[in-house]
């Protein structure tokens, strides 16, 4: 059963920095367009993201249950560790999430969006940032253990463990990626007029997103943080990795050629094989402290409460999926008819 | 501040806050689809109107409410470590049966919010009907958490580690059904009375009265109903307390002598100090009954409890004073809007009659957090009842009162941001004119 319920912790991971990341991209896509591009986008993401936009962002309540259900010493230190981050994730979440609603449902269309699409797109950036920053943290190896924190200092503690170069550049590496993904899931949804704008923002989300993951790797193989060194060392994280980048090519030309469909899997390809690449390396042991890794399968909880849980998982995940699915279908397929 | 004094207020606050929004969220969808329902029965505009401008509160409510939802989940772990490591896989089935009625709810929202003339007619009502019912379920289910710490089962307690862990009996622990069922009418009768009294005044201020009345009429149905009956929740509720948390019951009366035959006390100022209730009404032999049903019962006082093991006396008095008084208020109000609706036609008439249910818009939630601060209050010391206290939870991160600060600054902006929304949404129902077919 542990392996149902690592599996749909890796599914909704993955998923979560898949559609939150692209609904993140959205709004970071529309800090860096001119005004007339940004009432295009404004319009454009309501019309795709809308329906789905609420259930994107589910996937990290579905993470986090998870995580204290079956994994509760690992949560523990992610919660003492990351708590700074994780509360200013939390409020970009809130701010964005209103800011979203807000612009589409107010009664009258007046000078309050302004208000509104920038509190948007701000918090579209500073959220991923700071998801970023904590994900960085956790593999950094800047976390004190929790049971030597009392012979740290606050700032070591609460505030080292994330603010390190290695966790900014992550955070900005994840950042530019959301832009990345959603730029290349909004081609496949405009018309032809629009889809050059989209296809310039792709491209310069894709440079910027290789050229940050080679600059983070490289710093986190000079200053010798154990995750990176390893992480170079092993070969399916290089090779998934490398392939990650080479498929940039193929995806070029599946996006000039109008193919959405392969687009759009390509990009979902290249997420799966970062994380995938990011955890093999090391699994199970995908925690870094000061004094060594921890292993998310240490401490097992007893079989009775990962039982429960698998078997709410699937249960959850009969009803979910087919829904979800129904729900992209219904308005994807609506989509095409109105054209 | 003391960190924990800090980290408790955080966690009142943004609760206060999310069950305002998550009870919206939960029960306007019933006056919705019941709307809806009208006007695919009988075609007149009005309902479709009313259908429309409802669903965007819906729509507001519900991200306000998922959005403190995501936050409230992760401060469970960010605010009280300790209890979360310990408790987290107990009380875990609740929280991933919730997190799967909540992925219902929204999936079936996107439905609704989108599918206008889009998908067939009978299934965009119906997804409407999904979104309230997976609402419910979700409030439920949380209250099923916060019961268990009230009522701890499913494991045994020794030397200090929680074995044998049963993650069902914890969902269906004692206190599952009293709560959840008190919950689940307070939050009808919280809305039902809010929506309701809205468009009351606005009927009381003659705009748009015919829209406003069938408004009315949809949401007050709801809320009268509940409100009849929540004094027989009350009532399982007070007894379910008197067995498993009589320390609890004792702060609600401010009950400080153990007695046979105990007296309730109605209203009254709490003298801590002196262990007095001053110019309060005492029913005799009421507590007695009420708490066991037998007039000479014995109800063990706060005298005959451990000092350290004591709730703030006086908050939890007056917060139980405060949930009684206005539900009873409330109650009466229910009775007299279905006088008026099968006896006295005429009531509707009287100006009189729509700014009463207008002052009562507010009460519902006052009642409601009242009720929330006397289960939580009166719980104190501990987090899980006799198991683990408040202050070896928390976590040992210092500075929380910067993370309070944040939290009251932006949730205070939210909720200005959405009563102005609110306040805008009615202006704009006012200001179209709709033609009657």
């Amino acid at each position: 059963m542990i392996y149902v319920v690592l599996t749909f912790l890796a599914v909704s991971l993955l998923l979560y920095v898949l559609l939150a990341g692209a609904d993140f991209g959205a709004g970071i896509i529309e800090l860096f367009s001119s005004k007339e591009n940004q009432a295009i986008n404004k319009k454009t993401i309501y019309q795709v993201m809308g329906p789905v936009w609420e259930a994107n962002h589910i996937w990290i309540i579905i993470l986090i249950v998870i995580l204290w259900i079956a994994f509760p010493n690992y949560y523990n230190i992610l919660v003492l560790a990351l708590h700074i981050p994780l509360t200013l994730v939390l409020l970009g979440i809130t701010l964005r999430g209103v800011a979203f609603v807000f612009r589409y449902y107010d009664a009258y269309k007046d000078n309050s969006q302004i208000l509104y699409d920038w509190m948007f797109k701000v918090s579209s950036l500073i959220t991923p940032i700071f998801l970023g920053l904590t994900m960085g943290g956790v593999v950094s190896g800047d976390i004190i253990n929790p049971t030597q924190m009392e012979q740290h200092s606050f700032l070591e503690v609460y505030v080292h463990s994330w603010f390190n170069v290695f966790s900014i550049l992550t955070g900005f590496f994840y950042a530019a990626l959301c832009a990345f993904l959603a730029s290349v899931f909004l081609i496949g949804e405009v018309d032809d007029s629009i889809k050059a704008m989209y296809m310039r923002k792709a491209a310069i989300a894709s440079i910027v997103v290789v050229s940050l993951g080679f600059i983070t790797l490289l710093y986190g193989y000079f200053t010798n943080i154990a995750f990176v060194v390893d992480f170079i060392g092993n070969m399916y994280s290089l090779s998934a990795i490398v392939l990650s980048g080479i498929l940039l090519f193929p995806l070029w030309r599946s996006i000039t050629l109008g193919r959405r469909i392969i687009s759009r899997a390509l990009a979902g390809l290249q997420i799966f094989l970062i994380l995938f690449a990011a955890t093999i390396a090391h699994f199970p042991k995908i925690l870094f402290t000061t004094t060594g890794s921890i292993s998310i399968l240490e401490q097992p909880v007893p079989d009775s409460v990962l039982n429960v849980l698998g078997i709410s998982l699937l249960f959850g995940g009969v009803l979910i999926i087919p829904g979800l699915f129904h729900l992209l279908k219904s308005f994807k397929l609506i989509k095409l008819l109105e054209r | 501040m003391e960190n924990i004094d800090a980290a408790r207020l955080q966690m009142a606050f943004t609760l206060i806050f999310h069950i305002v929004f998550a009870c919206i969220g939960m029960v306007m969808p019933f006056f919705m689809v019941v709307s809806h329902k009208k006007w695919l029965n009988t075609r007149n505009p009005i309902y479709l109107t009313l259908t429309k401008s409802w669903q965007k509160g819906v729509a507001i409510f519900f991200v306000t409410g998922a959005v403190s939802g995501t936050a409230l989940s992760f401060e469970l772990g960010l605010l009280w470590p300790e209890f979360m490591k310990h408790a987290g896989p107990i009380i875990g089935m609740p929280f991933s049966l919730e997190g799967a009625a909540f992925f219902v709810e929204a999936l079936a929202l996107g439905f609704y919010l989108y599918g206008w003339n889009r998908i067939p007619e009978k299934f965009h009502w119906f997804t409407g009907i999904i979104v309230g019912v997976s609402g419910v379920m979700s409030g439920i289910l949380v209250v099923s958490a916060n019961a268990w710490m009230n009522a701890p089962s499913g494991f045994d307690y020794i030397n200090g580690e929680f074995i044998n862990i049963d993650p069902v009996k914890a969902l269906l622990n004692p206190a599952w059904f009293t709560q959840a069922l008190h919950m689940t009418l307070a939050a009808f009768t919280a809305t039902g009375f809010a929506v309701a009294g809205i468009h009351a005044y606005q009927v009381y201020k003659k705009r748009n009265v015919e829209l406003h009345k069938k408004a009315f009429k949809i949401a007050i149905t709801f809320a009268a109903i509940a409100a009849i009956l929540q004094p027989l929740s009350g009532d399982l509720s007070a007894k379910d307390i008197a067995e498993r948390q009589p320390v609890k019951l004792a702060a609600m009366e401010a009950h400080y002598e153990t007695k046979k035959g105990a007296p309730l006390y109605i209203g009254g100022i709490v003298d801590s100090e002196k262990q007095e209730v001053n110019y309060k009404l005492e029913i005799p032999y009421a507590l007695s009954f009420l708490a066991f049903g037998d007039f000479n019962a014995e109800v063990k006082g706060l005298n005959d409890f451990p000092k350290d093991e004591l709730p703030n006396v006086a908050m939890v008095h007056y917060a139980f004073q405060t949930m009684v008084g206005l539900g009873t208020l409330l109650m009466l109000a229910g009775i007299i809007f279905f006088v008026a609706k099968f006896k006295k036609k005429s009531w509707f008439d009287l100006p009189k009659f729509w700014l009463l249910f207008s002052i009562l818009a507010p009460m519902g939630f006052i009642a409601l957090e009242a009720g929330w601060i006397v289960t939580e209050v009166g719980r104190q010391p501990w987090i899980i009842h006799n198991i683990m206290k408040t202050k070896d939870a928390v976590t040992p991160m210092p500075g929380i009162v910067f993370s309070l600060y944040t939290y009251i600054v932006v949730y205070t902006i939210l909720t200005i941001a959405v009563t102005w929304l609110m306040t805008r949404q009615i202006k704009f129902l006012n200001s179209i004119k709709i033609d009657q077919a």
